[in-house]
């Protein structure tokens, strides 16, 4: 796997110190994953915030503050287990990486011909969406502009528009400023995580945002 | 902190060798205390294995006092900062099992802790809801998540751990500014007395700077 396309170095760090939302995380989460190059930097960044905390001028916390902690844990004594993986998920997505294998998805649904959408369940909710999105070989998207972010990491398969060429790994950032037309490679479908601000049920924002390019 | 990195030069180092979660774990006496060069990754490996209050102690002696600190220079309100540091140290018991010391240090996953617990406290805020239990407890996948997204291999650590000396001082601290303490260039310009106008530049350089040390073989 050649990856060409990299998130923004800011954007690296803002996962290193927690900034992003939970959908974000996640996508760029999965490009670091298959990234060697990217999260040796996200890696250092981490560092660095460990030692900016360790270098924290200590404040004296109130006397009864260990007490307060004790009494909160005895509530519930047991340290969290790790997330378990949904077993439906298992054995759909066993193809997935471990990031993604790890999460629950919703429906998988057909949103354009060609075209289907399969939401995450994130435990949290932000302002993005989460969703693997997966596109027929040689389809062609029809141009649009985002109204919001939209944060993609390539799965499998490829498509291309004017930044380039975007593979397994890639990772490309879109926002109002990218006029796009995304054509799908021929050598088969293309998987990839999506994070898309907006807020669906409020506005409709989703809706509009995509419906450009799948013809919702 | 930094374990992972002092892991890479100590020999046969504590913790670098993570147990299979839900194996026992070596029981050491804490008789060095937190003054002592303490291996946090290993208190926090007691704290997993042995739900260990004494390992507990220490980190919650080293760490509450700098997360408030923390939180204070981060613009937190000392009644926030205080809360912040008590949910983080609760969140630190019952994580503990998450945390992998081959691929994160110590400082750095606590760091991730408080972080997100500020930042939905900055959320409770903006929604001007009232602090909840389940709030406070929903289990996003960043410290442990980050944790498996970092990869372990000590050839990285090596090159994360070069790439941060030769970072000069002064661009490790733009970045420190910039993205850890997350202060509003107005302000980074004053600390380090250059025009407002330079402070972009500077922190692009910065990081510029350190994505080139990073693909710089060793």
């Amino acid at each position: 796997m050649t990856i060409t396309h990299h998130p923004s170095e800011d954007l690296l760090a803002d996962l290193a110190t927690g900034v992003l939302g939970e959908a974000e995380h996640l996508v760029v989460s999965v490009h670091v994953a298959g990234c060697p190059r990217c999260s040796r930097f996200v890696q250092t960044i981490e560092q660095l915030a460990g030692a900016a905390l360790e270098d924290a001028e200590p404040v004296p916390i109130s006397d009864s503050a260990f007490d307060l902690v004790m009494a909160r844990i005895r509530e519930n004594p047991s340290p969290e287990a790790p997330p378990a993986v949904p077993a439906s998920a298992a054995s759909q997505h066993q193809d997935l990486p471990e990031l993604l294998r790890r999460c629950r998805f919703g429906k998988r649904r057909r949103v354009a011909p060609g075209v289907s959408l399969q939401p995450i369940e994130l435990p949290r909710t932000g302002k993005a969406r989460a969703f693997l999105l997966q596109s027929a070989p040689g389809t062609r998207m029809l141009e649009h502009t985002h109204t919001g972010t939209e944060l993609t990491c390539v799965l499998k398969g490829s498509f291309s528009h004017g930044g380039g060429r975007y593979g397994p790994g890639d990772f490309d950032y879109g926002d109002d400023d990218v006029d796009h037309r995304p054509i799908v490679g021929n050598e088969g479908p293309c998987l990839c995580v999506v994070a898309m601000t907006g807020d669906l049920r409020m506005n409709g924002f989703f809706g509009r945002l995509i419906s450009p390019f799948v013809r919702l | 902190m930094i374990a992972a990195i002092r892991a890479a030069r100590v020999p046969n180092p504590a913790g670098i060798e993570l147990p299979p979660k839900g194996k026992v774990w070596p029981s050491v006496g804490v008789s060095k205390g937190p003054k002592a060069k303490v291996e946090w990754a290993d208190l926090i490996g007691r704290v997993a294995s042995h739900a260990d209050r004494e390992a507990f102690k220490s980190l919650f002696e080293h760490f509450a006092p700098r997360i408030k600190g923390f939180m204070l220079k981060a613009g937190c309100g000392a009644d926030e900062a205080e809360e912040i540091a008590q949910n983080t140290l609760v969140a630190v018991w019952r994580k503990a099992g998450q945390f992998d010391p081959a691929s994160t240090g110590a400082a750095a996953w606590i760091f991730a802790i408080a972080r997100n617990l500020r930042i939905d406290s900055l959320r409770r805020l903006a929604r001007a809801g009232r602090l909840s239990e389940d709030a406070e407890l929903a289990n996003t996948p960043d410290a442990a998540e980050s944790a498996d997204v970092v990869m372990s291999r000590v050839e990285d650590t090596v090159r994360v751990k070069a790439a941060i000396e030769q970072l000069s001082y002064e661009q490790s601290r733009v970045i420190r500014l910039s993205f850890i303490e997350e202060r509003p260039h107005p302000e980074i310009a004053s600390l380090l007395g250059i025009p407002l106008g330079t402070v972009k530049s500077r922190i692009r350089l910065a990081m510029n700077r350190l994505r080139d040390l990073l693909d710089e073989e060793p």
